[in-house]
């Protein structure tokens, strides 16, 4: 018997004995034996606060009931959960929290997924003893997201503790004692956080809603989707509700390993982006404008263009595209005997082994690192939740943390020791303290962004990190920003024996050699840098990409098809399909497979099965869903010399990162929002009872 | 022999078999609408909940929308007079009879309703510049 097992606590819930660990919760022990809890401040994320007492339980021989959530167990404890007293304490518990809650159910959203409800359906009495006036709380401005009621707060400081610990921004609090208790932001300022859209789901009543969601829909007309989120690499699981064609909203689903149960703000209102500016049929430009037209009339145009041109051909693969479409297009490019293929868009410089672009220790690592190097990344920006992770990790203590760039507040405490790549050279030669941090910490970490990577001396950055990793024994993780590029540099869509990559592929195009360059959903390369060549959009939303093509073939977005995306540690995961895709539009790699054939050059595959039985014989790895593959060890690429420019971050306009995102208006309300000056906000809405 | 067993088995397309003999051997005529519905009632007086039975043959599909508006408060105990002992009246500001349209595609369907919201099919689509 091991040590632990010798030490296990025996406690007796309802005449059912269990064993558990020393130190867990009277809560945590009853669920271990079956038995419900009802609870309201009570979150398994976040810290204990044990001031909403629905949890009480009996403990033989306490003289009166203990809250559960808070009070851990003692050996030999009889609890009951089901006697007379506590059903006597649980009803009194929800009488006091019915006494100043408004009863506007029916004009609620968060009506039909209430916890209040619920509960209050199992304790709550048939009616009420309370015959003074209820208290009303002015509402609070929570910015463009959050819409507050805060009439109906119970003060379960849930939000308190999540934009404390988690979000790590310590702008909610609660003011005044008993009856006279608010929740307010301080100095009535908007939360400013990428994550602030958390505390809606936390809110265990309605005091927290979703704004642009507000009297739009009731959670029982929903049809609700599992998938997952392309908004940043992180690969996020998600649900996607819709009502009829229209995605009406989209929440986080848990995830222990990528982002726990916490969404961005990105990916979870970006869901108006997915109504608006959608390309639901072909277009050709006819006289310098773009007129809808035929797939017929438009593949008729591709192929008089194309045809006989392969090798003057380019494909550019854009931030959101799923491996199916990479996989098709790359199978497109081969055939057509065209080495110009770069899913890098952004001209990020990376090469070699698999380990040179994936966050080896995986994104749970970070739990277990115990010093971490910042190069040219602001995880803040480029991903929320991943940041949270290791603000997680900063919580624990003893985690020192360095940054190389320009400095930025990233919700907990680094250390910025220098804002270029002379800095890092400088850590390579052991000039740094911190080199030796890293040398002596037992997991080490360093994280490269693609603002790092994107400069003219971006292989000697990447070279320079992965040097440093192998010296110090630290881990390298590479932090992407685009959910389509692991993908794509799994399925090799890097230039060829003799191919451009994309700033080659502009040069090319100005210069006359590449006539005609075909874009993914790639929609930011500035038109203008591609000369006269022909361009062939494919893609789902009206954006820089479309308004520069001759020919846009409407494509389908993340929510409409069932892809495979691999997220930046590497981790396959498949979409579920929530719509299917508007008017005419088609799934990526059926485009791919019709234009194959109208080339002469047809894909050796007509379904998604064979397609995927193909692509899985190519990178093996794709087919094992939401497995971590462990890659070799990273490599040091060939440069050029570091640079000494200082580092810029890939991330800057964080609402606007990508076609769906620039056509969601809910995202322009956020950066309007940002950009002004915290002052007072309006608060003029009244207190929630006005209906 | 088709039609045969199903006027036994099927009565949504017409009358079963057996309502057909029994309208023979007890029913009494009343009246026939303007679409040819026969309204008959029991000749002997035979009652339910102590009301005279009463029926109607449709001419054509099964579907009890179909009785006409004239008729309808007799063969709902309203009334007891048929619209010929009432001498029925109807005014030029009546409309019609309609059947139930419901599930069919003319069923009503009020403003702001799921797919009739401000985007055609659920989405805004993009127009070039
Ligand atoms: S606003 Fe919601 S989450 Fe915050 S304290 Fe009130 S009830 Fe709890
Ligand atoms: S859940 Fe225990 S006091 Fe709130």
């Amino acid at each position: 018997m091991s040590e632990t097992e010798n030490n296990l606590v025996k406690v007796t819930v309802d005449g059912q004995a269990v064993e558990v660990a020393p130190g867990t919760t009277i809560m945590q022990a009853c669920e271990e034996a079956g038995a419900e809890i009802p609870r309201f401040c009570y979150h398994e994320r976040l810290s204990v606060a044990g001031n909403c007492r629905m949890c009480l339980v009996e403990v033989e021989n306490a003289p009166k009931p203990v809250a559960s959530c808070a009070m851990p167990v003692a050996p030999d404890m009889v609890v009951s959960t089901t006697s007379e007293t506590v059903k006597t304490a649980r009803e009194g518990v929800m009488e006091f929290l019915l006494i100043n809650h408004p009863l506007d159910c029916p004009i609620c959203d968060q009506g039909g997924e209430c916890d209040l409800q619920d509960q209050a359906l199992g304790f709550g009495g048939d009616a009420s003893r309370f015959d003074d006036n209820k208290r009303a709380v002015e509402n609070k401005n929570m910015g463009p997201l959050v819409k507050t009621i805060m009439t109906r707060c119970i003060h379960c400081t849930r939000c308190v503790r999540f934009a404390q610990e988690v979000a790590g921004v310590p702008e909610i609090g609660a003011i005044g004692r008993g009856e006279d208790t608010e929740i307010t932001t301080y100095l009535e300022a908007s939360l400013d956080s990428e994550m602030s859209g958390n505390v809606i789901d936390l809110c265990p009543v309605g005091a927290l809603t979703s704004r642009p969601y507000a009297f739009t829909a009731r959670p029982w007309e929903l049809r609700k989707t599992e998938t997952i989120d392309v908004m940043d690499a992180l690969g996020s699981n998600i649900r996607v509700d819709m009502r009829g064609r229209e995605a009406m909203r989209i929440m986080p689903r848990n995830h222990d390993d990528v982002n726990e149960e916490w969404l961005s703000d990105k990916s979870r209102f970006v869901w108006d982006g997915l109504n608006t500016q959608r390309l639901d049929r072909p277009f050709i430009r006819q006289n310098g404008k773009l007129t809808p037209a035929s797939w017929d009339a438009a593949f008729d145009l591709v192929e008089s263009k194309l045809k006989g041109k392969g090798a003057a051909t380019a494909a550019i693969a854009g931030d959101l595209v799923c491996a199916e479409g990479q996989f098709a297009l790359k199978g497109l490019m081969d055939a057509l005997a065209s080495p110009h293929v770069d899913c890098r868009q952004d001209g990020a410089k990376i090469s070699g082994p698999r380990g040179n672009y994936i966050f080896n220790a995986s994104i749970a690592g970070i739990e277990e690192a115990d010093a971490l190097l910042l190069i040219g990344s602001n995880p803040r920006l480029e991903a929320p939740v991943l940041n949270a992770r290791i603000r997680k990790r900063y919580l624990m203590g003893d985690f020192p943390i360095v940054a190389i760039g320009e400095a930025v507040d990233l919700t907990y405490k680094a250390e910025f020791i220098g804002a270029g790549a002379d800095t890092l050279a400088d850590l390579l030669a052991g000039k740094q303290s911190f080199a030796d941090t890293l040398k002596n910490a037992k997991n080490p970490m360093i994280i490269v962004g693609q603002g790092a990577l994107t400069r003219e001396d971006g292989a000697a950055v990447l070279a320079a990190a992965i040097e440093l990793a192998a010296k110090t024994g630290a881990s390298f993780n590479m932090l992407h920003t685009a959910a389509a590029r692991v993908a794509g540099l799994d399925l090799g869509l890097v230039p060829g024996e003799g191919g451009h990559d994309v700033a080659g592929i502009q040069d090319a195009a100005q210069s006359g050699t590449i006539e005609n360059v075909i874009f993914y959903g790639a929609d930011e390369i500035a038109g203008a840098s591609l000369g006269d060549a022909f361009v062939v959009y494919i893609g789902s939303h009206g954006d820089r990409g479309a308004h520069r093509a001759d020919v846009i073939l409407p494509a389908a977005a993340y929510t409409e098809k069932q892809a495979t995306y691999v997220n930046t540690e590497g981790r396959a995961q498949m979409t579920e399909q929530a719509a299917t895709p508007p008017g005419e539009a088609r799934e990526d790699w059926k485009i791919f497979r019709a234009l194959s054939a109208r080339l002469d050059v047809t894909l050796p595959y007509d379904n998604l099965a064979a397609l995927r039985a193909a692509m899985y014989e190519a990178v093996p790895h794709l087919a094992q869903l939401d497995d971590v593959i462990a890659a070799d060890a990273p490599v040091a690429p060939p440069h050029d010399g570091l640079g000494a420019e200082a580092f810029t971050y890939a991330v800057n306009d964080f609402y606007f990162t990508n076609p769906i995102a620039r056509a969601s208006a809910i995202m322009a309300d956020c950066a309007k929002a940002k950009n002004e000056p915290k002052n007072r906000g309006d608060s003029s809405e009244g207190t929630g009872t006005d209906g | 022999m088709m039609r045969f067993l199903k006027m036994l088995f099927t009565w949504w397309h017409h009358q079963t078999l057996s309502t057909l003999l029994h309208t023979r051997r007890r029913g009494k005529l009343m009246g026939v609408d303007g679409q040819g519905n026969c309204y008959y009632e029991d000749k002997h007086g035979a009652s339910i909940n102590g009301k005279t039975r009463r029926w109607v043959l449709y001419n054509g599909d099964i579907e009890t929308t179909r009785i006409s508006p004239e008729w309808h408060g007799w063969m709902h105990y309203t009334v007891d007079e048929t619209p010929d002992q009432a001498a029925y009246v109807k005014r030029d500001w009546m409309k019609p009879g309609q059947i139930n349209m419901t599930g069919t595609k003319d069923a009503h369907k009020p403003a702001g309703m799921a797919d009739t919201t401000g985007y055609a099919d659920g989405y805004d689509a993009w127009t070039p510049k």
